[in-house]
Formats: C-alpha cells, sequence, structure tokens
C-alpha cells in the first residue's frame, strides 16, 4: 500500500527552487528575538539574520562587524567607547545608528534570558554620538569585547520593535545581517538575501531551515538527498560516524567548528566519599578517557584534560592528571579502600542523551576490569532536567554533563564551574560551584577568578592557567572529551565552515558549479545520490585537504 | 419514559459531568507537575544561570507565589478560557495549540481513514470460508499489525521508503520549499480550499508515510473486531432466521450480520480518534511531525507548567466530545441499547 502511494506520488516531488538550500539540524526555534535566545540553535539563526558588534574568525581572531574599531577604555577600565559603521540599514530599511545599538542592548539587559551576562558587567548604556555608544561598567571586565561578539546582543530594529520593548516578539526578526527572515514556524524559517546589507551578498539564493526531530530522520535527509546541508546538533555519534566516512570517502564535504564544549564530570567534594581529595586523586586517574573517546565517540570526541577548550587563550594543556591505574591504585588504597573493600561510588548520567549512557556504562566496565577490587561505579541515569535540578542540592555524587560557553573565552568556563559567592567552612556554600554540583572552593579562588577578568595580556593568561592547575589539584571536575560542532553537505554543495564562535556561516554555503563534463551533457546540478555522484562533486569541491580542513579563515566574507 | 427522553437525560448528566471531569483532570495535572522533580527554570536558564538571575525569573514566572496561590491564579484563567503564556517561548499556549493540534488530528483522520478501509476489507475478507486459507491469513494480519511496535515499524518504512528508496519524503509537513497553506492548519483541506497544488501534492507526499505506518498499526484493531463480531452475528438466531426465510448468503451477511457486526466497531473508532486526538507521540517524532503529542511531549522535558497543563486540558475536553457523541450515536443506531 505504502508503495504504491509512494510510486504515484513519486514523481510529484516539488522542484528544488535555483539557488536555495536545505539546511537541517535537530533545533525547534520557538522564537527569534534575541531576548529569548538562549539555545544553539537559535543562535545559529541569528548569526545569518543578525550582525554582533564584534565576531570572532575562524582563527580565533576577534574582529569588528557592526563596531568598526575595539572599545576605547578609560583609564580606570570602567567606560568603553565603541565606534559604530554607518551605512548599515535594517531589514525594514531604517537606519542603524548608536540610538538602535543602545536600544538593542537595554532591551537585552531587561528582558533577556541570558540578560544577566551583560547586567551583571555593565551599569549603564548610552549613545556618545549618533555612531558611537559608551558602555558603563560595574567593574573592569576585560574578555568585554569577546562578550559583546555573542550574537544575541545583535542589534533589532527600534522601528519594528518599539511595541515589544519589554515583551519578545516571537516569529520575526528585524535586524542588520545578510538575510532577512521571510517565513517562520518553529520547524521551519526561509531566509532570504537582504538586498541592503552592507557586507559581501550571501553566496547562495536564500536558506531554507528545517527540524527534523530525531537522529534518523536526519541522517537519512542528507544520505537521500532531500536536505543539502546537515547540522550535527542532535545527531546519534554512530550516525555522525557514517557521515564522517562518507566525507572521508569523498562522498559528502565535512566541516568541524571551533572545539567550545566540552564534556566533565561533577564530583561532590562536601560529602564523603569525595570530600577526600586522595579519592578525588584516585578516581582522576582511574578515567582512561582514550578508551571512552574511542568506545563511545568513535574517536570523534578527543580526550580532555582541562576545563577551558584549547583553542582558547588561557587554557592550560592536560592540567589534569593522565590515566594511571597504578597510582589510582595506591591511592585508592592509602584512602583505605581495595583488597575486598572497593569503594561504591554512584553515577549519574543523563538518560535522555545516548552518548552519556554509553560513556557511564564504558567507564563502569574500564574500571571493573583496571581497578575492579578497589572501585565500583553504580551507574543510573536521569532525565536532564530533573538532574540539573538535583545537582545544584548535591544529590549527585558523580553526574556527567556538558557546558558551552555563551561566548569564546577561559573565563566562561571557569566561573560558571568555579565562581562562588559564598563560602562556608571551605565549602561553597552559593554560586556557580553550589549550581554546578561540585560545592568545591579554594581560599583566594574566587578573588583570582574576579582578578583575572579586570586584568588582561600574558598577566592575565598566566593567572588563568594557574587557577586551572589549582582546580587540577583539588579534582572537582573531571574534564572527559571535546565536543566539536560538525556539518555535512551534499556532493553538489560547498564545503560547511564555521566561524570562531562555532556558528555554521550560512552566507557561505552554495551549489558547486558542475564538473565540466556534466556541464557539456547539460546537467545542472549533481545527482542526489551521494555515492553515485561524489567523485564529480570531490572534484568540484576541490582538493581533499581543503574538503576537510576546520576552516579556513582566508575568504573576504569572514574578514569584513 | 420514551427513549428521547432517555437520550437526552444521559446526554444531560454526560455534559453536566465534563467539567467536573476537566477539572479533576486539570488539577491533577498541576499537582503532578508541581510534584515532578525537574525545575523550569534550570530549563530555561541552563543549570548555571546565576542566582539573581533565577530569582528573578522565578517571580516573573509567577513560580515564587505559593502553589494554592498559582493554582487559584490557574483555576481562574481557565474559567476565562485563558490557558496562559508558554514559560519558555512566551507564545500563548492557545496560539501553540492551535499551531500543533490540526497536525495531529489532520494525520489521525487519514490514519484512521487508511486503518478503517484496510482494517474492515481484512476482517470481512475471510468471512466467505472462515478457518480457510483467506480468513486465516487475515487473522494473522489482525494480530501482527497490532503486536508490531509502532517505533519500530516507522523507522523501517521510514528507511526503506524515504532514505534507501528515496520516494518520499523522511519526515515534516511540507517539503522545505513550500510555505504552508494560510487557514485551519489542517494543511490537505487548506492547500485544497486555495487552489494550491504544490501545497497539496506536498502535503500528501509528507503524510504517505506517517499515516501508512499508523494506519496499518491501527488495522488490526478493525480486522478483528469486525471479524469476531460477523463471526458472532453469523451464528445468532436472526441470521439462521434469515436464512431460513430463503435470502441469499450476501443479502444474510450484508443486510442482517455486517450492521450489527459494526456497532462495536464504531465503539472501537470511537476509542481509536479520542486515543489519536492526543496525537500519536511515537509516529510524529520519528516522522518529526509538528503535533501536539510531540509538542507535549517538548513541554514536559522542558517542565514548561502552562503548556503541559494547557494541551492536557484541550486534549481532555476533546476526548470528552468525543466519547459522548460516539456514545449517542451508538445508542441512535442500536435501539437495544438502554440508559
Amino acid at each position: 500500500m505504502v508503495a504504491l502511494l509512494a510510486a504515484s506520488l513519486t514523481a510529484c516531488a516539488p522542484p528544488r527552487p535555483e539557488g536555495r538550500l536545505i539546511v537541517a539540524s535537530k533545533s525547534r526555534i520557538d522564537s527569534l528575538d534575541p531576548v529569548q535566545a538562549s539555545r544553539s540553535g537559535q543562535m545559529q539563526v541569528l548569526s545569518a539574520l543578525g550582525d554582533p558588534l564584534y565576531a570572532m574568525a575562524a582563527d580565533g581572531r576577534l574582529e569588528p562587524r557592526l563596531a568598526t574599531a575595539l572599545p576605547q577604555l578609560s583609564a580606570d577600565g570602567l567606560r568603553a567607547r565603541i565606534p559604530l559603521r554607518r551605512g548599515v540599514l535594517f531589514h525594514d530599511g531604517s537606519r542603524f545608528d548608536a540610538a538602535a545599538m543602545v536600544f538593542s542592548l537595554r532591551r537585552f539587559m531587561a528582558i533577556g534570558t541570558l540578560g544577566y551576562q551583560l547586567a551583571d558587567r555593565v551599569k549603564a548604556v548610552r549613545a556618545s554620538g549618533t555612531h558611537e555608544i559608551e558602555l558603563e561598567l560595574k567593574a573592569p571586565f576585560s574578555p568585554l569585547t569577546r562578550l559583546l561578539s555573542a550574537i544575541a546582543l545583535t542589534p533589532v530594529s527600534p522601528t519594528a520593535y518599539r511595541q515589544h520593548g519589554d515583551k519578545p516578539l516571537n516569529g520575526r526578526f528585524v535586524g542588520t545581517g545578510p538575510y532577512r527572515l521571510s517565513f517562520f514556524s518553529g520547524q521551519q524559517q526561509r531566509l532570504t538575501p537582504f538586498q541592503g546589507y552592507w557586507g559581501p551578498r550571501p553566496a547562495n539564493g536564500g536558506i531554507d531551515l528545517v527540524t527534523l526531530s530525531n537522529s534518523t530522520a536526519l541522517f537519512g535527509a542528507l544520505r537521500s538527498g532531500e536536505v543539502d546541508v546537515l547540522l550535527a546538533n542532535g545527531l546519534e555519534i554512530d550516525h555522525q560516524q557514517a557521515l564522517h566516512r562518507d566525507a572521508a570517502a569523498g562522498h559528502l564535504h565535512e566541516g568541524s567548528g571551533p572545539p567550545l564544549s566540552i564534556g566533565f564530570f561533577s564530583l561532590l567534594t562536601d560529602q564523603p566519599p569525595l570530600n577526600n581529595p586522595t579519592v578525588r586523586n584516585a578516581l582522576a586517574r582511574s578515567l582512561d578517557r582514550r578508551t571512552i573517546s574511542e568506545r563511545v565517540s568513535l574517536g570523534m570526541r578527543p580526550p580532555l584534560r582541562q576545563l577551558v577548550p584549547p583553542s582558547l587563550s588561557g587554557s592550560e594543556p592536560d592540567a589534569w592528571p593522565a590515566y594511571d591505574p597504578v597510582t589510582a591504585r595506591r591511592l585508592f588504597r592509602q584512602a583505605g579502600y581495595c583488597n575486598g573493600r572497593p569503594l561504591r561510588l554512584p553515577l549519574t548520567f543523563r538518560s535522555d542523551i545516548p552518548s552519556d549512557r554509553l560513556l557511564a556504562l564504558t567507564w563502569q566496565a574500564q574500571v571493573r576490569r583496571d581497578l575492579g577490587d578497589c572501585l565500583a561505579l553504580e551507574v543510573s541515569g536521569m532525565e536532564s532536567t530533573t538532574a540539573y535540578d538535583q545537582l545544584g542540592k548535591g544529590a549527585l555524587t558523580l553526574f556527567f554533563y556538558d557546558w558551552i560557553g555563551d561566548y569564546p573565552d577561559a573565563e566562561n568556563f571557569l566561573v560558571p564551574l568555579l565562581g562562588c559567592s559564598k563560602v562556608k567552612g571551605g565549602r561553597c556554600a552559593e554560586g556557580n560551584s553550589a549550581l554546578s554540583g561540585s560545592f568545591w572552593s579554594a581560599p583566594g579562588l574566587e578573588a583570582e577568578l574576579q582578578r583575572s577578568s579586570r586584568i588582561g595580556g600574558s598577566e592575565r593568561q598566566t593567572l588563568l592557567r594557574a587557577i586551572q592547575r589549582r582546580t587540577a589539584a583539588g579534582v572537582p571536575y573531571l574534564p572527559v572529551w571535546l565536543m566539536v560542532e560538525k556539518a555535512w553537505s551534499g556532493p553538489g554543495i560547498s564545503p560547511p565552515r564555521f566561524d570562531g564562535s562555532g556558528r555554521l556561516q550560512l552566507e557561505r554555503l552554495q551549489r558547486l558549479a558542475p564538473p565540466l563534463e556534466q556541464a557539456r551533457s547539460g546537467m545542472s546540478r549533481p545527482a542526489p545520490a551521494p555515492r553515485r555522484s561524489a567523485p564529480a562533486a570531490a572534484a568540484a569541491a576541490g582538493s581533499a585537504s581543503d574538503r576537510f580542513a576546520t576552516v579556513p579563515s582566508s575568504s573576504p566574507e569572514v574578514h569584513r | 419514559m420514551s427513549r428521547r427522553t432517555d437520550l437526552l437525560r444521559y446526554l444531560g448528566a454526560r455534559l453536566a459531568l465534563a467539567p467536573l471531569m476537566l477539572w479533576l483532570i486539570s488539577t491533577l495535572v498541576f499537582l503532578l507537575l508541581r510534584v515532578a522533580p525537574g525545575d523550569p527554570i534550570d530549563a530555561i536558564l541552563g543549570p548555571k544561570a546565576p542566582a539573581a538571575a533565577r530569582v528573578a525569573l522565578r517571580q516573573q514566572l509567577g513560580l515564587d507565589q505559593p502553589l494554592p496561590i498559582q493554582y487559584g491564579r490557574f483555576l481562574g484563567d481557565l474559567l476565562h478560557g485563558n490557558l496562559g503564556v508558554s514559560q519558555n517561548s512566551k507564545e500563548p499556549v492557545l496560539t501553540i495549540i492551535r499551531d500543533s493540534l490540526p497536525a495531529s488530528l489532520e494525520l489521525g483522520f487519514v490514519a484512521l481513514l487508511i486503518a478503517a478501509v484496510l482494517g474492515l476489507a481484512v476482517g470481512f475478507s475471510g468471512i466467505a470460508r472462515p478457518e480457510g486459507r483467506v480468513d486465516l491469513a487475515g487473522r494473522l494480519f489482525g494480530i501482527g499489525t497490532y503486536a508490531l511496535p509502532p517505533f519500530w515499524a516507522a523507522m523501517v518504512v521510514q528507511l526503506v521508503f524515504a532514505v534507501w528508496l528515496g520516494w518520499l519524503p523522511v519526515g515534516g509537513r511540507l517539503p522545505a520549499t513550500v510555505l504552508p497553506p494560510e487557514g485551519t492548519g489542517f494543511y490537505l483541506f487548506d492547500s485544497l480550499r486555495a487552489g494550491n497544488g504544490r501545497q497539496l501534492l506536498g502535503t500528501l507526499r509528507h503524510l504517505v508515510l506517517p499515516a501508512s505506518t499508523l494506519g496499518l498499526l491501527l488495522s488490526g484493531i478493525f480486522t478483528n473486531a469486525l471479524r469476531l463480531n460477523l463471526r458472532r452475528a453469523l451464528g445468532s438466531d436472526y441470521v439462521e432466521a434469515a436464512r431460513s426465510r430463503g435470502l441469499s448468503e450476501s443479502r444474510v451477511v450484508l443486510h442482517h450480520a455486517l450492521p450489527n457486526a459494526l456497532l462495536p466497531v464504531l465503539t472501537i473508532t470511537g476509542i481509536t480518534i479520542a486515543s489519536l486526538i492526543g496525537g500519536a507521540l511515537l509516529i510524529e517524532v520519528t516522522y518529526s511531525w509538528p503535533g501536539i503529542a510531540s509538542r507535549l511531549q517538548e513541554a514536559i522535558a522542558q517542565r514548561d507548567y502552562p503548556l503541559v497543563q494547557g494541551i492536557v486540558v484541550v486534549v481532555a475536553a476533546l476526548v470528552v466530545m468525543v466519547t459522548v457523541v460516539v456514545d449517542l450515536l451508538v445508542a441512535l443506531l442500536d435501539p437495544r441499547i438502554r440508559f
């Protein structure tokens, strides 16, 4: 019956409009108002519809976008003046100027879901000229420029949002980016090139973003040619691995973003048995990251022994101890375990994330193999939202989850895990460390964290590295792996490229010119089945090294 | 008392009980959501938002109020037809339901049509020779389709027809390049009304796999119900009486046995419709169908209290309505039924 219906409707597939591309992901988008933006899917779409003041290039350099220069700081570091680009238009035709930027920043601070990120640091925003704004800071803040690269701070047209100064405007977006939003629903967004854009025109004729709610559907949609580009967000590891193999064989193009997300264990350090530093140190040496990375992520998530991703300045390479079962056994013995008295440790993973379960089970098996007489991990799953709630209440002894910084700076990985506003008896009673489930603190650590956000240059980097070394010695967390955002494009499409903030650059995607022989025979685009047309597409896409490169940074579109 | 009066009294009682039932359901949902572990603030801000931001959001959402006050506000709004605003998207709950319920109803309706036609045809086919090969095949079909795990069946169908053969789309309601038709949210109806062939074909292509899968999985119920009831009817006294009057076998089956055998099928249809109103979660998730069930699942995961409460109340109200209508239909068609 299905075959009959399918056969009769197969011939009726609607034609693809020339130049437009279909990009699929798992992210359902409820709102494209920047004040509502808190999820990676929203940020991805906003990055094509809006412009931040500054942007991270693929090579990690910070570049002015709607600003024309880096902020000019006052001598006390409490005022920052930012000159703005002239001749920029909003999608509704109104002009971008200082008043518009001030309106957008104030609105974000007042009603933004992530408004605290700015409001905690900025006392006031005002226009100091028609195209210059001044930020009055609560305290000197050296990563200010990186904070201002957050796409959620993209300006919106005061004309369009006048009635929505104190409430979000869902389903519309009027900003300054290379695309304007021409249709919006939770499952589908249509982006059309904005004719009045100040920068280079997009390389394609528009983007249709679609949401597919499960990994098999996403995987199948790219394999069958139904979509042109696929974002890895929500794709299960084995599907990612299959696409990776296809890309390695030249059947697809693969692109990777900068590694800005970490997976780690949080250790409850204020209660037995993990209040004992010797046990924590033993546990740190019990984790065979390489095996876990290979078995669970099939090598796609590299092992990590630091909290700050290596691509960010101030990271301390391999600060955490390496896998060393001999030392681990010695430490466990020292703490009174082993020899028929194993430490029984409850390990909780997020049950709604398949790779977390695999990771927990793999570590459990690895520990049983290597340190069975000293350590027994008792694995159980808990749904994410419940687990996050329990985490801050100190209910989870050992919990695995992940963290992605809202803007690419070391501070955004250290403060959310180590910050502590109230220390009581050497334990963090209030603050990020408590919310993160470790409740760990060290004398003077909070002061060092605060100082690191006031100073800059090499002095800051040295301090950030020292903080990580201190943290590694205390082992309140166990970094496990680094997660990289990936995307794949079909054979007739250019390789996906990411910017330095981990967003796929939609404006750079394009259909590749058909290979010569196809052009001669009059074919306008490669056949949809990836395997059949792969060699031709590979030839059109350029060299293998280019196809699999992380993100080349020399493209003129990046350096606006 | 006349039968008509009985019927009206029964209808009145059912309708009078409906608000009580809805109140009980909404109260239960309200309480269960609050008792369940997990904090909406974590779902919105993530686990590492600063305490001040968490407190501010909690106040903004009214979650800092004592439970009785929250409940009073919820009930008051409900009485005024206000289902509140989604905590996550800040979209009115009614708008979200209006957008996603038609998708589930459209899928459910087409699936039910397929299930009824297929199931009844298979169930009827073996009647000429009971225990014969066709009858046995029909029985196996009924058991097999009923026993198939929906998620697995949907995934296999999706893999074969969408991924391997590439005949039909893997998911969604429309091709990415086609914009949805304006109107009721029932795309088949809206595109027909607009006379837009592209939208109609796109809708049909996207409906085929989910509706066929769901229809196939539901068809076994109809097959078994019809088969059993038809066999029972064919062995009853009134059928024997009809045969003894010299009526042809086809007339006996079609005019005497079948109408009686279809009455229980009508009840089953009502129950199936009621279950489909809330959406078919596994089918919706597999085929990325933007229906009410997948929306409810997301809302539960995000602890979006107003959205969960709103969806449950609306779905419960519709289920109550459908069951009343089906009960009345059965009563009207079967004069033996007393109240």
